[in-house]
């Protein structure tokens, strides 16, 4: 009895997941078919249609997982001739951008 | 008494004097005329009014051309496009970058004065296409430029310092989509610039300044206002933000007193936010340099889907039509057809593909509009369709030469397709973002190995009597000689000198940098000096993702070569 219960128990756990994780995936696909309307918008004039720079500018798919803190800080305030998009894009345009330079990087 | 004569004849002398040394500097409207005919300076933009940069010059031929060496090169320190047309005057050069202007001796390289020019972070938001500038003007001893943030600058020739400086009025603003990349052209003293931001839903114009003093004198809207001619072809408020650009520089003929400027795309890009012509986007325009009244314009493309910019330098020639000469205006048009207009009144003389087309079947010659096809309708109705050429056009913005002797034009082409979609439009407001964002295109190549051509083009048919392939397109102005020699760089950075004849490459120098400038001739002391820019940038080397432009190296330099002769 406890062995069947923990048998659904386990069950109920793993579905949970499976189905979090769908979502999830769900969730992260809509932000990167967001970013790339953001990036198309605002940063492909630079950076390169669908992220793709032969070099002269920055290249996006260059930034590692890590880098969130430093693409972000670059965003908002800009860097050399880059100009700072504070004001322009929210915090969830960012972050949608963030996911569909990811989801393009060079290193996943 | 004969002290006082003594006196006044010596007065006399340094009026004379002053005079004399006003007139060897000073670039009046005169010397901005016959500037074609005097190889010693280069003065207009162009190479002449009539913007045919064909120079009379023969010392380098095409048997001695591979003689040709660096005679020095200057750093412009910077790492954007390096697209200006260097002014020559009295053995000074003057070039431009988006943030500096410099004068630089001519014969040595040796930097005269470098002046900079700030700018608020912010401008770089509304720069659709690279972060550069095409070139100052010259006149009565002042370089007048444009710069990014709208404003109009004039330097002393001599010193580099600012004489005047003049912001474009309401509504230019950085906000409103608004940016300066241009050179201004200078027309009996009076500047006439151009705006870019079609991309970011402005309203485009043209706009004339005093050249001693930087007064505003006019501005033509590119497109009317409400009860306006033409505001038919606009919906609601959609003028407002209707783009219609004129960010390249225009050509004048004097005898005529008309400048001619070509327009650019109407805003957004997705025709579906869009009803009617949209006059006067993509059109060529004549208008009076001292007050702006146009006297006629010519649209290239109504209601275009194409972003199909009809912005190239129209060039001012005497060519046969129908056997007798006649001064007309061609333009190599984005969308890739070759305009011939009679200049006096633009009527339609000629209108032939030049390259691969496939949104019309040609141009109907008793309406002068585009015989639009099903590849059209459906781009229209918002289809995928495959449409050449691509926004990027069979020609961009890059200048075509026109040589009197061959009687042919020397065109740098793209060779690039696209698919083609249009979505549901987007709401637009000024300084809205409203060019790539509002269609879906991908690359379409018919040979990944030939992205473009140098062609030889009869003006009337358009056909080649050669094309030279090119891997990238080269998206260099060129310029031809008397001696038949053409000279053009690539993205890759060759600076070439090719025979006008036959197309092929007589000489070749590796510069630092891809080549996406204009390159001029002129002579020193009996010598012959080739110029031009070096330094990769521009829409097509940020964009494209073209695979053979990987890491060739940034940083734009000037450069001056001539034949050996020690
Ligand atoms: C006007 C041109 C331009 C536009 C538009 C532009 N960028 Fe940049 N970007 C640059 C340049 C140039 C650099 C290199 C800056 C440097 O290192 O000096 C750069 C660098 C970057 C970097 C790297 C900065 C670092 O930390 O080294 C990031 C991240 C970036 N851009 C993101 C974006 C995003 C996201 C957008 C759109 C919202 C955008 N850029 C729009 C020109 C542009």
């Amino acid at each position: 009895m406890l062995d069947r219960m923990l048998r659904v128990a386990a069950f109920v756990i793993i579905a949970a997941s499976v189905m979090g994780a769908q979502r999830s995936v769900a969730e992260d696909n809509a932000k990167i078919a967001a970013g790339e309307t953001v990036y198309n918008t605002y940063c492909a004039t630079c950076h390169g249609d669908n992220l793709v720079s032969s070099g002269q500018t920055f290249d996006l798919r260059k930034l590692p997982a890590d880098a969130r803190p430093r693409f972000e800080n670059s965003v908002l305030k800009g860097k050399g001739q880059m100009p700072p998009w504070q004001g322009v894009l929210s915090s969830d345009e960012i972050d949608q951008l963030w996911h569909y330079i990811r989801d393009n990087a060079h290193e996943k | 008494m004969i002290r006082a004569r003594q006196g006044a004849s010596l007065a006399a002398a340094m009026v004379l004097a002053a005079g004399f040394s006003v007139t060897a500097f000073a670039q009046t409207a005169d010397d901005l005329k016959n500037d074609h005919l005097t190889p010693g300076d280069v003065l207009v933009y162009g190479m002449g009014y009539a913007g045919q940069r064909f120079s009379p010059l023969t010392q380098i031929t095409k048997d001695n051309v591979a003689k040709m060496v660096p005679v020095w090169a200057y750093s412009i320190t910077d790492n954007r496009g390096a697209e200006a047309f260097p002014v020559v005057k009295d053995g000074v050069i003057y070039t431009t970058a988006h943030n500096a202007t410099m004068a630089v001796d001519a014969l040595t390289g040796r930097q005269v004065w470098r002046a900079n020019h700030e700018y608020p972070p912010e401008t770089l938001r509304v720069v659709c296409c690279g972060v550069v500038n095409r070139g100052a003007a010259i006149y009565n001893g002042k370089i007048i430029r444009a710069l990014l943030d709208n404003q109009l600058v004039a330097l002393d020739a001599k010193t580099g310092k600012e004489v005047w400086r003049t912001k474009s009025p309401a509504p230019t603003s950085t906000e409103n989509g608004y940016a300066m990349t241009g050179a201004p052209l200078v027309v009996n003293g009076v500047v006439i610039a151009g705006v870019a931001g079609a991309e970011f839903s402005h309203r485009g114009f043209l706009e004339g300044y005093d050249a001693e003093t930087g007064k505003h004198l006019w501005r033509h809207y590119n497109i009317p206002a409400k009860g306006e001619p033409g505001s038919e072809t606009w919906e609601g408020e959609s003028y407002l933000t209707g783009g219609g650009s004129s960010w390249v520089t225009g050509s004048y003929d004097p005898e005529l007193d008309l400048v001619y400027w070509g327009t650019g795309n109407p805003s957004p890009w997705n025709p579906r936010a869009r009803a009617g012509d949209n006059l006067w986007t993509n059109a060529i325009v004549a208008i009076r340099p001292k007050t702006g009244e146009r006297v006629w314009v010519y649209q290239t493309t109504p209601a275009d889907p194409f972003d199909y910019d009809g912005v190239h330098t129209p060039v001012i020639a005497t060519i046969p039509v129908q056997g007798k000469p006649r001064k007309v205006v061609i333009q190599a048009n984005r969308g890739g057809f070759l305009y011939v207009l009679d200049a006096r009144d633009g009527k339609l003389l000629a209108a032939n593909a030049f390259g691969k087309v496939n949104w019309a079947d040609g141009v109907d010659m008793a309406t002068g509009r585009p015989k639009h096809n099903q590849v059209y309708r459906d781009a229209l109705a918002g289809k995928k369709v495959e449409v050449w050429p691509s926004v990027s056009g069979v020609t961009n913005w890059q200048h075509m030469s026109f040589s009197p002797q061959t009687g042919l034009l020397y065109i740098n082409t793209l060779n690039i397709g696209m698919t083609y979609e249009a979505p549901e439009p987007p709401k637009l407001s000024p300084g809205k973002p409203s060019g790539t964002p509002s269609v879906r295109r991908t690359v379409v190549l018919d040979d990944p190995n030939v992205r473009g051509y140098l062609k030889a083009v009869d003006p009337m048919t358009g056909k080649s009597k050669w094309e030279a392939p090119y891997k990238s397109p080269n998206y260099s102005s060129t310029l031809v000689t008397a001696s038949n020699l053409v000279f053009t760089g690539t993205m890759t950075g060759e600076f070439q000198a090719v025979d006008a004849d036959t197309g092929k490459v007589l000489w070749s120098f590796q510069t630092p940098s891809g080549i996406v400038g204009q390159p001029v001739t002129w002579e020193r002391n009996g010598k012959q000096y080739v110029t031009i820019m070096s330094g990769i940038g521009g829409v097509y080397a940020l964009r494209s993702g073209d695979p053979n432009l990987v890491n060739v190296p940034a940083g734009a330099s000037l450069w001056t070569f001539a034949l050996f002769d020690k």
